[in-house]
């Protein structure tokens, strides 16, 4: 028997109409594998840690979501986040956070990449502007968790060390910024499944 | 009461699994969850048609997706007979569409060998949750008192607790041994 149970109540959690057709799902299900019973777990766990609030689990996802240019949970979690409460602002600051995170990752991580072969680009003005830094609407502490999130997903050693600080030294606990990693981890491996 | 570690008494009882007629009932074990190499949650409330009951056994079957998924096997449990339960599923709304067998302990010899019934006169079972995992050792057990009702998702956070091990091989510590599934 495919794990075809499994499969509608994944769409259903995720919002979706019970007969969309998503590739990866159908193989998984007529397959039989024991990832998808995870999957879906797993996805549903990380969406409702005790240390985030439900508004901010499903921007974290959406924020991810933007990263990994996935259309369909784009949609789903803009969805969500709007229904718990996420103003215009602040799920378009999500939007602006992915992309100009997944900038500074690049741009940064080369800074770190080249530290000892040519400390010239250290000094060198970035020229990159990022105002919306400055005062987020999100809040500096999550706004700051978002990019770490980002940063982890994206693999920038500097950029997770220097927000990982930061948002710790905001007020951060450990278990807070943990599953935070932990959802982001689970949602950048959804997205290559619900496509 | 019987506790962790040890092993969950062998059973065949007779459990009721649907209202449909000719297929109301039908024998459970203690080796079919072992077989299909899943766990076991057991949950036992004193008796059917009292109050505090119909709303933990709803709850656990909205749930009953999050169980298989978790490749548990579920399964309500009382010192009633099966026909007793027969009549409680179809006179209740919301025990109706049942996903999960409800055990009938007619003997008592289930409710004994856990040591969870009362000790007046009634012997009825205590509200007592068990999860067994595949090789069947008790691994949580929990208690309240008759009047007290549990909480469905506190199970399936110490189910996810218990069956989550990290098997990557980047937690492998130098000198210990690899992972052997």
């Amino acid at each position: 028997m495919a794990l075809t149970e499994t499969k509608i109540d994944f769409l259903k959690d995720l919002s979706l109409d019970e007969n969309t057709n998503i590739h990866a799902l159908e193989v998984m299900s007529e397959g039989e594998t024991k990832y998808l019973r995870d999957l879906r777990v797993n996805v549903k766990n990380v969406l409702s840690s005790t240390n985030l609030q439900p508004k901010e689990a499903y921007l974290l996802a959406l924020a991810i979501a933007v990263n990994e240019k996935n259309d369909l949970l784009i949609k789903s979690f803009y969805a969500k986040a709007k229904e718990l409460g996420a103003a215009d602002a602040e799920l378009a600051e999500t939007f602006a956070c992915a992309s100009q995170l997944a900038a500074n990752n690049i741009f940064y991580r080369f800074r770190h990449f080249t530290k000892e072969t040519n400390p010239a680009y250290q000094t060198m003005p970035a020229g990159i502007k990022m105002n919306v830094m400055m005062s987020p609407v999100l809040g500096k502490e999550f706004f700051e968790l978002m990019s770490l999130a980002v940063s982890a997903v994206n693999g920038c050693e500097s950029c997770v060390n220097s927000h990982e600080e930061s948002v710790r030294k905001l007020g951060s606990s450990d278990a807070r910024i943990f599953d935070s990693i932990r959802l982001a981890s689970v949602i950048r491996g959804l997205a290559l499944i619900v496509r | 009461m019987l506790g962790l570690g040890k092993k969950f008494p062998e059973f065949k009882k007779k459990a009721v699994v649907s209202i449909e007629h000719g297929k109301e009932f039908a024998e459970v074990s203690s080796a079919d969850h072992q077989k299909d190499g899943k766990w076991m949650v057991m949950f036992w409330y004193p008796k059917d048609f009292t109050f505090v009951c119909p709303t933990e056994i709803a709850e656990f079957n909205n749930q009953n997706g999050e169980f298989r998924d978790r490749d548990a096997v579920l399964y309500g449990a009382s010192t009633d007979s099966e026909f007793v339960h027969l009549a409680w599923r179809n006179d209740h709304k919301d025990l109706k569409g049942l996903k999960f067998p409800l055990i009938a302990d007619t003997s008592k010899s289930l409710g004994e060998a856990l040591g969870i019934l009362t000790d007046d006169d009634e012997k009825v079972a205590y509200r007592v949750t068990y999860i067994v995992d595949p090789q069947g050792i008790i691994r949580w057990v929990c208690a309240n008192d008759l009047s007290v009702g549990r909480n469905v998702p506190e199970v399936l956070r110490v189910l996810d607790a218990l069956q989550t091990d990290e098997l990557c091989p980047c937690n492998w510590e130098k000198g210990k041994e690899t992972i052997h599934v």
